[in-house]
């Protein structure tokens, strides 16, 4: 019994401890690497983002989408002609048809990567 | 969600650590302003140098709030946070291959042990639990203050120091056993206790 006394007295004692007078400057040290990180984090997110952003931007504008967007033209217009004759041709069959397809990709692709930048500057 | 202008000092520790979990940062750092003491008293005595302490508390807080939503509140926060300081303390000692050094010390420091209790008086007897530690041997340091400070059983000691079950064990009851009589209040008999703590069950 004596025994089991000793250690309760003595798990006593270990939680027993005096605030130390830096206990404050601790705190905000933690708390400055505890922002740190997660700063961090934000600006790696964020520049993976735009990393995303310029690659895809660059991959849709730099590889034979020009060709492949024609042809995709050519195949719309014969489709729209084929529809032509079923249906009334709609607007956005005309705008593809139009070669408007491209520029809304490069301008969604633009978009995307704006939004990352502003994400950024509003962090920093 | 509260705004940043909430003021934490009146909120309990497991309101605390829901708000920290949530991202809460500055709730976060009223549990370490509350119990950042506590940790890096343990670390000190355990054998960790002042310095040293507090880089490790400092990581052992960083862990428990990446952690934090594992924190169910069962136990103490303080406990919760002491634990993760022991384990990262004893990673950081056997990462810097002190762990065994630290094991082998025994001799030398239960000579010193034995110096200083032999003529130490009653006043001797009353010391604080800081000078009754420095009796101890590094192991029996450790061990003494994972069980009784941190709150592991001797068999998750055993894990955490990568030692038999029955080294932490006998580690444990010398270090108790010094402590006892160092600890004993004025008159107390401490002569040929036997230990057999509750935590023997490993």
């Amino acid at each position: 019994m004596a025994e089991v006394d000793f250690e309760r007295r003595l798990e006593r004692l270990f939680a027993q401890s005096p605030d130390m007078p830096d206990a404050q400057a601790f705190a905000e040290r933690v708390e400055r690497r505890l922002d740190r990180g997660w700063n961090l984090r934000r600006w790696l997110i964020g520049a993976a983002g735009l990393a995303g952003g310029v690659v895809g931007a660059s991959q849709l504008v730099m590889s034979n989408l020009f060709q492949r967007v024609e042809s995709a033209e050519q195949s719309a217009r014969v489709l729209s002609q084929g529809l032509a004759r079923v249906t009334p041709t709609t607007d956005m069959v005309s705008a593809l048809s139009g070669g408007y397809g491209l520029w809304i990709a490069v301008g969604l692709a633009f978009v995307t990567m704006g939004v990352f930048a502003a994400r950024l500057v509003q962090e920093f | 969600m509260p705004g940043k202008s909430l003021s934490f000092a009146s909120q309990h520790d497991v309101e605390l650590c829901a708000y920290a979990a949530a991202g809460e940062r500055r709730a976060f750092g009223e549990l370490v302003r509350r119990h950042g003491s506590a940790v890096r008293n343990l670390l000190r005595r355990m054998g960790a140098q002042a310095a040293e302490a507090d880089d490790v508390a400092q990581d052992a807080f960083l862990a428990a709030f990446e952690r934090i939503s594992e924190f169910r509140g069962e136990g103490t926060f303080t406990g919760w946070v002491k634990r993760i300081a022991a384990r990262l303390y004893l990673r950081r000692l056997q990462r810097e291959k002190r762990l065994a050094a630290l094991a082998a010390e025994e001799g030398r420091e239960e000579a010193d042990a034995a110096a200083g209790l032999g003529n130490g008086g009653d006043a001797d007897r009353r010391m604080d639990l800081e000078e009754a530690m420095k009796a101890l041997s590094a192991p029996e340091r450790l061990c003494v203050s994972m069980c009784y400070g941190a709150g592991l059983s001797h068999g998750e000691a055993a894990e955490a120091l990568n030692l038999p079950l029955g080294t932490v064990k006998s580690h444990v009851k010398r270090g108790l056993d010094k402590l006892r009589a160092r600890l004993a209040p004025n008159g107390e008999p401490n002569e040929g206790a036997v230990v057999e703590g509750r935590r023997s069950n490993g």
